[in-house]
């Protein structure tokens, strides 16, 4: 894998396509996903790489037909290239057979240099699926990256953890998980849209494209699996306190006082 | 009704809607106040393509279908509807005739700098005798050696006080009555011509409508856009297009109104509930629901033709006498349904209501557009 990986300057930025509203059985259109909010600092890190150094980078996503327009919106982003890895069997992916399909897929698009990920999405919140892929491409990862700065043949990085700030020096080709705060994702604008969807490159790859079983994905590749899903039932409640100010500020103060917050 | 959208629309969409959520929805009612123009998000949007939006990408545009534009202007308009105008009269009736009718060298000369914002244009057609009657102007454009001498008081000039190239109509024969006008870009700093000062507007503040005069100003014969004697032709074909673009305009500034109705509606409560649970309420949102969603769909016919290169002029006057009469009434809809506060500058459904009413008169009232409606109906 590492021997594949020449100095291409390919950087490859992993993105999901999210789920806007969990509406039980009704059919998903596209107006049912959009790009996870924390895959676009990853996305703009790597935008800003290709500024710097050249090269090209191109988005990888995994999701149905009907999410792919999230590539073209990467791609309007300034992404030279889309990849959408599509097939029924990969429904019900759990975040291990995610990443073993990114994985798969990253193989195919050797030579890189670099896979980018957003630290977590919004819609399952796991942060499972960018240090799962790295460690089945056995490649070096650092999570939750704030700063990147290219070195001759390699990157060095910055984290935050609490109040310490952690340096990386690690070789190329590498994985990092990028901070969501750590940079402004820049604005889509409109100069983009036309070669995003009219000729840019945009790839749909099946299991079959991948060379990849269907019991390494979906449901029979998952390790785990969501049992049940309900909505939260929220207990706050609300007390209007009532009487004149002096009678509220005292009511107020004693129920303060009684439940321990002052 | 996004059912005849392509991806590439949506994302339209979507992208130019986060743009306003973050840079114009929280300077809009501040912009309106101080009728300030906001340069810092213009210089920003120039640089995102919204002033290019269907220039070929080869002139430095975004090189978008009609129905992107309308999205575009449309949303803008819901953020800020002194913005949208801005926008759509510089990619409509400025942009376009140099576009449609202009030469090469024009072309070259004026497009790409426009298309980025680094110029704002302006269409000068608006005199004080001359407004809904365009064939009675009184400005000259008289040849002389390798210019033209022009003299003219061109008044509610939309981006006149920002506006670098003015596209100016003008008799170059002042004895051929309609055959005799012509449009001729001046641009700005050219001696003798001149800015006035703002109009103190009832809505659309951001924007900087001026009057723009020329006192025997100079400009070369080689910018005349097209042939002498095609003013009102270049000027009527910039129209079709531009009336669409404030045909979308209403329809944000009513969708606009009409979710602050829905929100005020659940949150303000009376006899015990909110008052979205009264009857009366819930029809008004209905109503103003369904005519919102029909003035849409009427854009979006109007800018589907177009991109069907099929006529679209007799759907882009219904769809502009359509959407600007239900802007305003949905935007009177939604300050009732705030009561005492929609008449207060606590809530932006008055700026709404102050903005959607221009919407009837500019680019053709609605009655001139009643006129050209019945004689595509009965004939002339």
């Amino acid at each position: 894998m590492k021997n594949k990986a020449m100095e291409s300057n390919k950087t490859i930025v992993c993105i999901k396509p999210v789920v806007l509203s969990a509406s039980g059985a009704k059919a998903r259109s596209a107006d049912s996903y959009g790009l996870n909010p924390f895959d676009r600092p990853a996305l703009e890190v790597a935008l800003q790489l290709k500024q710097k150094r050249g090269g090209t980078v191109t988005v990888l996503a995994m999701g149905p037909k009907p999410s792919a327009f999230v590539l073209n919106e990467a791609m309007a982003m300034g992404a030279d290239a889309g990849v959408l890895l599509c097939d029924p069997a990969l429904a019900g992916s759990d975040t291990l057979a995610t990443s073993t399909a990114l994985g798969t897929a990253i193989q195919h698009l050797s030579p890189f240099d670099l896979i980018l990920f957003g630290t977590r999405s919004s819609d399952s919140d796991t942060g499972h699926v960018g240090p799962q892929t790295a460690v089945l491409l056995d490649l070096p990862l650092v999570t939750g990256v704030c700063a990147v700065e290219t070195l001759e043949n390699g990157l060095r990085v910055e984290r935050r953890i609490d109040d310490f700030r952690e340096t990386y020096e690690l070789p190329f080709p590498a994985v990092l998980t990028i901070q969501p705060g750590s940079v402004r994702p820049r604005d889509i604008g409109l100069l983009e849209m036309a070669p995003a969807f009219e000729e840019k490159e945009l790839i749909k790859w099946s299991l079959k494209d991948l060379g990849l079983s269907p019991g390494r994905v979906g449901e029979p590749g998952s390790a785990t699996a969501v049992i049940s899903l309900s909505k939260v039932q929220r207990t706050k409640t609300c007390d209007f306190l009532s009487g004149s100010k002096e009678e509220q500020v005292e009511e107020l103060l004693s129920r303060l006082l009684s439940s321990g917050l002052l | 009704m996004d059912t005849f959208l392509t991806e590439k629309n949506r994302a339209v969409r979507r992208a130019v809607r986060s743009f306003c959520d973050d840079e114009i929805r929280p300077i809009a009612g501040e912009i309106d106040r101080e009728a300030s123009f906001p340069w810092q998000v213009v210089e920003k949007m120039g640089k995102l393509g919204y002033f290019g939006i269907q220039v070929p990408r080869e002139l430095g545009g975004a090189g978008l279908d009609s129905m992107s534009y309308v999205i575009v202007i449309e949303e803008l308009s819901s953020a800020c509807a002194g913005l949208g105008l801005c926008v759509t009269v510089h990619n409509s009736v400025a942009v376009f005739p140099i576009l449609g009718f202009g030469n090469d060298e024009q072309k070259q000369k004026w497009i790409p700098p426009l298309a980025r914002g680094e110029k704002i244009g302006a269409f000068c057609l608006t005199e004080p005798n001359a407004g809904s009657d365009a064939a009675g102007l009184e400005a000259t454009a008289i040849r002389q050696g390798d210019h033209y001498t022009i003299n003219a008081n061109k008044v509610f000039v939309t981006n006149g006080g920002v506006a670098d190239i003015c596209l100016i109509f003008a008799r170059t024969d002042p004895e051929a009555g309609t055959k005799g006008i012509s449009v001729v870009v001046a641009e700005r700093g050219t001696p003798g011509f001149v800015v006035g000062d703002l109009e103190d507007l009832c809505g659309m503040r951001a924007n900087p409508v001026t009057s723009i005069r020329l006192y025997d100003c100079a400009v070369p014969l080689k910018n005349l856009i097209g042939e002498e004697g095609m003013g009102l032709k270049i000027g009527l074909a910039a129209l079709d297009i531009g009336r669409t673009g404030i045909a979308a305009q209403a329809v944000g500034i009513a969708q606009a109104a009409l979710e602050e109705a829905v929100k005020y509606s659940r949150q303000r409560r009376q006899f015990g509930v909110p008052i979205a649970k009264h009857q009366a309420i819930a029809m008004m949102i209905a109503d103003m629901a369904t005519q919102v969603d029909a003035a849409r769909l009427m854009v979006y016919r109007s800018a589907t033709l177009r991109d069907q290169g099929r006529p679209f002029s007799q759907a882009s006057a219904m769809a502009k006498l359509f959407a600007s009469e239900t802007s305003t009434k949905v935007t009177d809809m939604a300050v009732q349904v705030h009561g005492g506060y929609g008449y207060s500058r606590l809530y932006p459904v008055e700026r709404y209501y102050r903005d959607a009413r221009v919407t009837r008169i500019y680019e053709g009232t609605s009655e001139i557009h009643r006129m050209v409606i019945s004689k595509g109906i009965l004939g002339a």
